[in-house]
């Protein structure tokens, strides 16, 4: 038997600490490990891609040939966070959550947060995620976003800090509950020995959170993809499967004296709910994007007068900008009155004069992010781009300084992969996924992403990075949801 | 002023319509400065009455059987009061009217356009933006279509009044200046004249002021409005999705005459 040796880590690893011991909260896992056979390893990690393939969970790519589906990599290795500490994880988005609702009623109803200064009228009339059709409109239960994915990220201290919340149609959560499964299937000795908080229960708290949201009681719920080529279909099959609801597409729903239906070949069927996977731009064609084939045209009208209710709402992404995530702390202090439990990356925005300046004589040493990109596009990692990239990045943000924010280079924590040679350390990050209904939970643990490559930090699944199984331990303090 | 509006539409489509939805601007609100004395809509079936996010009353039109032609017909008679200055109809923040949409994108032309105004006061440099808008693209049917942007119809040198208006406002928002598009009705005493209109609306101190440039008007006195928005898209009379159909074919009539003072009583 050869033995898996523990690799040198720079920086905060999660599972060796600075002096190379196992922190405590691995001992369990390493001890198992100790005493596995790196082939029955091999062969069990093949086993895995095996099982991905045969289920299908696969993943189309932007940029690569249309229809490109590939594997998302998958590593063995699960991520351990204690109870304790996701204890205060878990109050922390949950709090920052209820923050971001209550901020996105504020500003379709009074704009109170704007009218005690604390964030400029322009930052949000001027922001084109601020949908003027949801002025006055009353949502039940004022939840704007019922399924929001928090990214979260750890330095070289190992403090844990907000990377950006996810307040549109987060997706992921179909990754969380295959991984479980899957090391469950391949480990089934690992769970037997501690006590791992269960995550299979989320559809079910998903399906309760879609039917709060509804005005009356027994609503019928759907779930609307733009299908197939979407990059995340696999998750709305999965997900439509696990609740045992529909899943539908544009065409499968028509709108008709103020109600939404859905074809069925027993006729039209009222729809209460829609879990929509689709963005603002494409609901309706005849209220946003007119080139759209994805929607269901009269949609909005529908949704304006309290017939259909939208999971999420219509205009979340006023909450979740880039331009607006420096403010989420303060957020917390305005509608909740208590200090934020999570802090946020310290964020220059460059539409400030004096922060522009100072982000442009530090360039090679930050991060610069496009207000509105998403899935680490149109982003610039100083330290890992080249004279001409940085010089090039200094023309566009001249160009169009509100466009962009920065933030310093954060190394993010590692934690180990298996690799031909054993094991090493890679970069990680944790996005759990939070269900505002009448309460606010969250399934212990989340996504955990993964950069493949040697010290990348780019764990976005859209360009190469993995995933992995996400622990938290049940060790007396976690709570369960 | 009294005046009558007759307006007319029939889209017919050269295979059958499976399903059609419609959005219909068609129904003007009631303010201080229009009084509507009567409306009637005739449809090809009953629609569902509601509001867009710009307060404008919209009626949606679902067909659900198969279809080759949609009619659709307006009857009216309204009052319009000879003033100018409209405040916010509703709660929403007039620095909305400050972005940029697909069609009123301004490109350097139209940067400059704005940033070169002569005048000493925002409301001089507006009317001369309006004056330079009019000279530079004069009013004429064809040379654009309902999907020219303000950048391109500008690039043209010709428009009629939605692109005139969509310059306008390209020109406006760049100067960081709150504008929205009206779409509604002009009375004209040459009837050669088309009586569906396009028009802007500047918010300064505190309501909105009419720019018409294809007329050369700051003051409404024969304009009945029937919605605003930030461009064509949001306040368009008809927009709507069909499912088959063909090839479709449009006529409009839109007929806006004066009332004698008896003729309503």
């Amino acid at each position: 038997m050869q033995s898996l040796g523990l690799p040198a880590v720079t920086g905060f690893d999660e599972m060796i600490g600075s002096g190379s011991e196992v922190r405590p909260h691995y001992t369990g896992y390493h001890d198992w490990l100790l005493q596995q056979d790196r082939q029955v390893l091999q062969r069990k990690r093949k086993e895995a891609e095996l099982q991905f393939h045969r289920v299908g969970i696969t993943f189309n790519v932007y940029g690569e040939d249309s229809g490109t589906e590939r594997l998302i990599p998958f590593d063995t290795l699960p991520r351990i966070i204690p109870g304790a500490e996701w204890l205060q994880l878990e109050k922390g988005v949950i709090q920052r959550v209820q923050a971001l609702n209550l901020f996105l009623h504020d500003i379709y109803h009074d704009q109170n947060i704007i009218k005690a200064g604390r964030i400029p009228a322009e930052q949000i009339f001027g922001n084109a995620q601020y949908q003027p059709c949801m002025q006055d409109v009353d949502l039940p239960n004022q939840v704007y976003s019922q399924i929001s994915g928090v990214d979260l990220i750890r330095d070289d201290a190992g403090t844990w800090y907000v990377l950006e919340d996810n307040l549109r149609t987060p997706s992921g959560v179909s990754y969380m509950i295959e991984n479980r499964r899957m090391m469950m299937r391949l480990f089934p000795e690992l769970f037997a020995q501690q006590t791992v908080a269960p995550v299979e229960h989320y559809p079910t708290l998903l399906l309760e959170t879609l039917q709060q949201s509804a005005v009356h009681s027994h609503p019928t719920v759907v779930l609307l993809t733009p299908g197939r080529f979407n990059s995340a279909y696999f998750e709305h099959a999965f997900l439509a499967q696990q609740m045992g609801i529909e899943l539908v597409e544009g065409a499968d729903l028509f709108v008709k004296d103020g109600y939404v239906y859905m074809r069925t070949t027993a006729g039209p069927q009222r729809v209460d709910v829609i879990y929509r996977r689709i963005d603002d731009a494409f609901l309706d064609p005849l209220a946003f994007r007119a080139d759209s084939m994805l929607g269901v045209p009269g949609l909005l009208s529908v949704y304006r007068e309290g017939n259909v209710v939208l999971a999420n709402a219509v205009g979340t992404g006023v909450g979740d900008d880039k331009s607006i995530y420096p403010y989420v702390p303060d957020m917390v202090r305005f509608y909740l009155d208590e200090e934020p439990i999570l802090a946020n990356v310290p964020t220059w925005q460059c539409r400030r004069e004096a922060e522009l300046k100072e982000v442009l004589a530090r360039l090679p040493e930050l991060v610069v992010k496009e207000v509105h990109g998403a899935g680490g596009y149109g982003m610039l990692v100083g330290p890992a781009a080249s004279q001409a990239e940085i010089e090039q990045f200094r023309q566009r943000l001249l160009a169009d300084p509100d466009n962009y924010i920065a933030q310093p280079t954060l190394s993010l924590s590692t934690c180990p992969i298996f690799v031909e040679q054993g094991i090493a350390p890679r970069h990680i990050d944790l996005r759990p996924f939070v269900l505002s209904g009448h309460d606010t939970r969250v399934v212990p643990g989340g996504l955990t992403r993964v950069a493949m490559r040697e010290g990348s930090l780019v764990v976005n699944s859209s360009q190469g990075g993995g995933t992995k199984d996400t622990w938290v331990l049940e060790d007396g303090e976690a709570s369960s949801c | 002023m009294k005046l009558s509006i007759n307006h007319r539409t029939e889209y017919r489509y050269s295979e059958l319509v499976q399903h059609s939805t419609q959005y219909l601007r068609l129904t003007p609100r009631p303010s201080s400065r229009q009084r509507i004395l009567n409306w009637q809509m005739a449809l090809p079936e009953s629609a569902e009455r509601a509001s867009d996010g710009y307060n404008n009353i919209l009626h949606v039109l679902t067909l659900d059987r198969p279809h080759q032609e949609i009619a659709l017909t307006v009857k009216g008679e309204v009052e319009i009061t000879d003033e100018d200055g409209e405040d916010a109809d509703h709660r929403l923040s007039p620095l909305v009217f400050t972005r940029y949409t697909t069609l009123t994108e301004p490109d350097e032309a139209l940067r400059a356009l704005a940033s070169d105004l002569p005048g000493d006061n925002m409301g001089r440099k507006l009317e001369n933006l309006s004056e330079t808008i009019l000279t530079a693209m004069p009013f004429t049917p064809g040379a654009t279509d309902v999907a020219s942007s303000a950048s391109a119809a500008y690039r043209v040198g010709k428009g009629v009044c939605q692109d005139h208006t969509h310059v306008f406002l390209a020109c406006c928002r760049a100067l960081g200046m709150p504008a929205r598009y009206v779409s509604g009705y002009l009375y004209s005493q040459d009837s050669s004249h088309v009586a569906s209109h396009a028009w802007a609306e500047v918010w300064q101190d505190d309501s909105w002021h009419t720019f018409d440039v294809t007329n050369q008007t700051r003051r409404p006195r024969h304009h009945l409005k029937l919605a605003v928005g930030m461009d064509y898209m949001d306040a368009c009379p008809v927009r709507g999705v069909r499912f088959g159909g063909g090839a479709e074919s449009l006529q409009a009539v839109a007929q806006v005459s004066e009332l004698g003072p008896g003729d309503n009583q």
